[in-house]
């Protein structure tokens, strides 16, 4: 797991409730997935920008992993504006697992 | 910051791919039942009524329904784009709906005339309509992988099959080809059976099963390569049927098509082989195996030009139609609707509540208890018939398409379970 952040702190506040963000095929948190690649904080404006993978450009949850997780960082900061962009530069690889990710895949 | 890339495409309304899928499962009920009481006609040539309504009933109201089903909801996912018209996918189960009945009753009493004819041509005009709309969504995306391809092509060599199959059914009635219709009855089954499902399920395959193993192993060279081996085959196939060649050149397609399934299984095997997630649900397996099912039909047809030009064992084109239809193709349709379906419903059900309390995976949408049950009756029913087909002993054939027609119940119930569930959250 190596989230780019501007703010350590806001970040591990945010990956609270985005560890309650399942992929619901794998059955494994978006974070331990390795999902995450980077979360802005803006407490000017009020804005967190959050920039995530799939597993596959093609997965068939895709649109609902997005939806839990734009609904997971408005709960963590009530009354700010949330992006959830997707990309798929880097593309996911086995490689961003967490160990505990591994663990539970069976690897 | 990373580049971005646009959202996710849109999928497609369930609503759309939904009454395939229920249709589809009557199909395979009535397949069944069908095969059950005319078990007798096993012993006879293939071309009689109740074989040709059995085979148009598992290959078109089964089979093709739950594929067209399956690939409106595939389809914006292949084209990286959206699906081009949902009024013409309604239009596509409307007329197929209908003709598919038409024309399986024709064949059930030999009648060749209105109902059969009506029922040959709604099928076209569904199949025509299902035509626009995968050139539609594929050529209005600027993203044609080779997948996308698969599923071009086969759409072409479909309506191919579902048009001469018309010109077929008229010409019964009124020459308008050169031959009689039974002469051409192998272009017009092999187009189906490889321009149609074959190329449909390694294209789709090639993309669902890595996807559902969680492995990156890709290979778009080796999918080109079969791809031109299967089309190479097909053609060359006709060609030499149609000008009457000795049984051995036949040989030549048979060995093209064996190399193309051989190297899509060699595909599977390697994303098997690179799965990320160790553990492989049924329905995968499932569908893994019904690719290992795929070279069952090969050895009956080396069986069949070995012995069917010196008039031995004709029941060897049986066995090949049966490994086909109630072989390779049910085996994976029965994995896949429990992969894919589990997801529109999920869909459909949850995505709007994420987040929003515990919800269940879509592995828990459908009965596991009992697909598995579902699962080994269908096998025991495959091996079964097939033992029955080779000693021709009715209450063995009886006893196996018993075993299938328990199967596609437990199927039709498994289908109502899914399509009918409801929100469970905590």
């Amino acid at each position: 797991m190596n989230i780019k952040t501007n703010n350590s702190e806001q970040c591990n506040y945010a990956l609270q409730d985005l560890y309650h963000v399942y992929d619901p095929e794998i059955g494994l948190n978006i974070v331990d997935l390795g999902l995450v690649y980077e979360l802005y904080f803006d407490e000017t404006d009020n804005k967190v920008v959050c920039i995530m993978t799939l597993t596959t450009q093609f997965c068939p949850m895709g649109d609902a992993i997005t939806t839990d997780t734009h609904n997971s960082l408005g709960k963590s900061f009530p009354g700010w504006g949330v992006n959830v962009n997707l990309t798929f530069e880097p593309p996911w690889s086995f490689a961003m697992l967490s160990p505990e990710g591994r663990e539970f895949l069976g690897q | 910051m990373s580049p971005l890339i646009g959202g996710l495409q849109k999928t497609t309304n369930y609503k759309v791919v939904l009454p395939f899928y229920s249709y589809a499962s009557l199909g395979f009920l009535l397949g069944t039942i069908l095969l059950l009481f005319s078990t007798e006609a096993v012993g006879a040539h293939y071309f009689n009524p109740k074989t040709l309504a059995i085979t148009h009933t598992m290959a078109l109201a089964w089979g093709t329904m739950i594929i067209f089903g399956a690939s409106h909801q595939l389809l914006p996912v292949l084209v990286e784009g959206k699906l081009d018209s949902d009024r013409l996918a309604y239009l596509t189960f409307g007329f197929s709906a209908v003709g598919i009945p038409l024309l399986v009753y024709g064949f059930y009493v030999f009648d060749m005339g209105w109902p059969m004819q009506i029922g040959a041509v709604l099928v076209n005009i569904g199949v025509i309509c299902y035509l626009a709309n995968v050139l539609g969504s594929s050529f209005k995306s600027k993203h044609r992988n080779v997948h996308a391809w698969y599923v071009i092509t086969a759409t072409l060599w479909l309506f191919a099959t579902t048009f001469f199959g018309l010109l077929l059914v008229l010409n019964f009635r009124t020459p308008i080809l050169s031959r009689n219709s039974v002469d051409y009855l192998s272009i017009h089954a092999h187009l189906g059976i490889v321009g149609w499902f074959v190329f449909m399920v390694v294209g789709v395959g090639s993309r669902l099963i890595p996807m559902f193993l969680i492995s990156k192993y890709t290979n778009d060279g080796i999918l080109w390569l079969v791809f031109a081996l299967l089309n190479i085959a097909l053609i060359s196939f006709m060609v030499l049927y149609l000008m009457a060649v000795p049984t051995m050149l036949f040989y030549i397609p048979v060995i093209m098509g064996l190399t193309a399934i051989l190297l899509f299984g060699r595909h599977c095997y390697k994303a098997y082989q690179g799965r990320i997630r160790k553990s492989v649900d049924q329905q995968v397996k499932t569908s893994l195996i019904s690719v290992v099912q795929m070279l069952l039909p090969f050895v009956a047809l080396i069986l069949a030009l070995t012995f069917l030009p010196q008039g031995q064992f004709p029941r060897i084109a049986m066995i090949y139609g049966f490994c086909i239809f109630f072989g390779w193709i049910t085996a994976i349709i029965l994995g896949m609707t429990f992969k894919t379906m589990p997801f529109i419903i999920w869909n459909k059900v949850y995505h709007n509540k994420a987040h929003k309390g515990k919800t269940p995976a879509p592995k828990e949408i459908f009965n596991d208890r009992v697909y598995r049950i579902m699962w080994y009756s269908y096998l025991v029913g495959f091996i079964i018939f097939i033992l029955g087909i080779i000693i021709l002993n009715q209450l063995i054939l009886k006893t196996g398409a018993l075993a299938l027609l328990i199967a596609a119940i437990l199927y039709v119930y498994n289908v109502a379970v899914t399509a009918g569930h409801k929100a469970k959250q905590t």
